[in-house]
């Protein structure tokens, strides 16, 4: 399988007045062709922080590092402006929150959804309005010819993110970032989006970096899954691994904090993580999870973990040397 | 003890939506002929999507809704037979949001206490003990009532929100969307304590939620709204499990558990439950 992003110990810093913000420290991401991995963590834990850096959306204050940001052998980091505009747009795209904010009101549809392959691909109008039409339909938007000449408010939220998604898709990207695409969405509509994701990525073999808070989701159309807390990758494995054998406590405890329909006892005491995320300002010392964890031991306090294999494959790989210790030991 | 603790008979709330100014207007019913009733200590669940009605409804059952047809009864009185003091000292509001609807301006023991004040509530030393009373029930801690809500996390500000429902002790409680603003280890926190404050206080709920997996924890019985109207209602057990309206069951259909040998569901068309509703 061919990798279209590699990604090294990539690091996000923010500076506030109370200092330095470290908002991503250290993530390793890898992504193949025609794969949908799904990054997943609670509010603040540095997903979207990294879905910007990767596409070089971030504020010029906002200071990016990494060993390696590769995108099919070519080093992002080393790339002027006018280079990285080209990348992006053309070669990796990416579908926002909101598709109430993120279209522009006061231009049409046609206009927002032909502007980028006018100008990457230099096509002339008609070959654009002509692919337009097409992804429209295929998204699943009825009467594509006339929503050309409409605005984004004569819209449902639905076909907006429909929109979107053909938006995405218009210089047939290798890399396409879902920022939580289907959050605003009502959930039979979620349904509908999630699959149509799912079909054009598996028909374009279209990479996917598929970023939300929502196990419910992530269980459902993910092929690697990345479980992110305070500005890490706590845990990745295959999206069967995952859910079938978590290993990290944190994962566990997501997992356990969800009532679930049919198999969680209605009315009995919920699972909860107690205490709240630390700040992430300045360094932390030893593990981010520590002060929230129920296994956690005297030396979690000053021991920064690494990321492990668990059973000595890559595949899946565990953030927490406790959990791989005990199961050492229970082999 | 009155039989229930809220009534709605063929409540309705009609807009009219105004095309320009030569146009006819059109008639929007945001709210169609809704009939409910929650007896004592129960617990409603009212689903449905975005622009079904659902917060309308709330806004009416507060009082900040004028209703256009229809009556809402507070334990077995007319909405508009008392006055608004003593209605909400029944019946309280736990909003979405918490990050708006809190003022920021106000420290969190102000925003608490405001109830006391204007209902004339105690002297100064019995409402601060009451303050301090209700934090503790809610789980607040006490070092946190001289800080402003822009200092306090999702979980805590939702915290608060519920220490000021519950502190003219209502028997009431109207929650719309109360934990979809908030992180998931955050929002069974939340759930853990209005389960444990209905034990206690014996409370009524009504819970608007679109989580269908929040609603089956929760609640003992649901009513799914749609486009304004109730299309199905019935215990936890009948809707879940043995659900009838084909809209009820695209809901359920399109609930995604975290089990990932299920896949997607399948797409339904919705012109099935448009027919049926």
């Amino acid at each position: 399988m061919k990798r279209i992003l590699d990604v090294k110990n990539l690091q996000v810093s923010l500076p506030t007045p109370n200092g330095n913000l470290r908002a991503v420290r250290g993530i390793d991401l890898q992504v193949n062709k025609g794969e949908m991995l799904c990054i997943v963590g609670e509010s603040g834990c540095g997903k979207s922080m990294t879905s910007m850096a990767l596409m070089g959306l971030l504020p010029k204050r906002a200071e990016v590092t990494a060993e390696a940001m590769h995108f099919d052998g070519m080093d992002l980091l080393s790339l002027s402006k006018k280079e990285r505009n080209q990348v992006r747009g053309m070669r990796m795209s990416m579908i926002f929150q909101e598709p109430m904010t993120s279209l522009n009101p006061s231009y049409t549809l046609g206009n927002q959804l032909c502007e980028g392959i006018i100008k990457h691909k230099k096509v002339s109008k008609d070959e654009a309005k002509k692919r337009a039409v097409y992804l429209l339909e295929r998204a699943g938007v009825p009467y594509p010819e006339k929503r050309l000449d409409q605005y984004p408010h004569q819209l449902s939220g639905g076909l907006r993110q429909r929109v979107m998604i053909a938006m995405a898709l218009m210089c047939e990207p290798d890399l396409i970032i879902a920022d939580e695409p289907t959050t605003a969405l009502d959930v039979t509509i979620q349904a509908q989006i999630l699959r149509l994701i799912r079909e054009l990525q598996q028909e374009f073999g279209t990479a996917v970096i598929f970023i939300t808070h929502d196990l419910g989701v992530v269980a459902r159309i993910a092929d690697r899954v990345a479980v992110m807390y305070a500005g890490q990758v706590v845990e990745t494995a295959s999206a069967q691994d995952l859910f079938a054998d978590p290993q990290h406590p944190y994962t566990k405890g997501l997992l356990n904090c969800i009532p679930i329909p049919g198999k969680t006892l209605p009315g009995s005491h919920l699972e909860s993580i107690p205490g709240v995320v630390p700040s992430l300002i300045g360094e932390l010392k030893g593990c981010a999870f520590e002060n929230r964890c129920n296994a956690s031991t005297g030396e979690c306090c000053y021991r920064s973990p690494s990321l492990e294999n668990h059973l000595g494959s890559a595949a899946h790989q565990v953030r927490c040397p406790i959990a791989t210790a005990s199961f050492q030991e229970a082999v | 003890m009155a039989e229930y603790a809220l009534e709605l008979t063929n409540l309705s709330r009609h807009f009219h939506l105004k095309n320009g100014a030569f146009k006819e207007p059109t008639l929007l019913k945001a709210v169609d002929g809704i009939s409910l009733r929650i007896r004592p200590g129960e617990t409603l669940g009212l689903v449905g999507e975005s622009g079904c009605g659902k917060s309308t409804l709330a806004k009416m059952i507060l009082g900040l809704l004028e209703p256009t047809d229809g009556d809402v009864l507070i334990n077995d009185k007319m909405r508009g037979a008392s006055s608004r003091l003593s209605m909400s000292r029944q019946l309280q509001p736990i909003f979405q949001d918490p990050y708006s609807s809190l003022n920021p301006r106000k420290t969190i023991e102000q925003i608490i206490r405001l109830p006391l004040q204007l209902h004339k509530i105690g002297d100064a030393n019995s409402q601060q003990r009451a303050v301090k009373d209700i934090c503790d029930l809610v789980g607040l801690p006490e070092r946190l009532l001289k800080n402003y809500p822009g200092q306090l996390s999702g979980g805590q500000r939702q915290r608060v929100a519920i220490a000021r429902a519950l502190i003219l002790k209502p028997n009431i409680l109207v929650c719309d969307e109360p934990t979809s603003a908030l992180d998931v280890s955050v929002q069974a926190q939340i759930l853990n304590l209005l389960m444990d404050l209905k034990k206690e206080l014996g409370l009524t709920y009504l819970f608007i939620s679109h989580n269908l997996g929040v609603v089956e924890h929760l609640v003992d019985r649901v009513a799914v709204m749609y486009r304004g109207k109730i299309v199905e209602q019935g215990t936890r057990e009948d809707i879940f499990q043995n659900a009838q309206h084909p809209y009820t069951q695209a809901l359920l259909s399109s609930v995604l558990t975290p089990e990932p040998a299920l896949g997607l569901p399948d797409v339904l068309d919705s012109s099935a439950w448009n027919q049926a509703s």
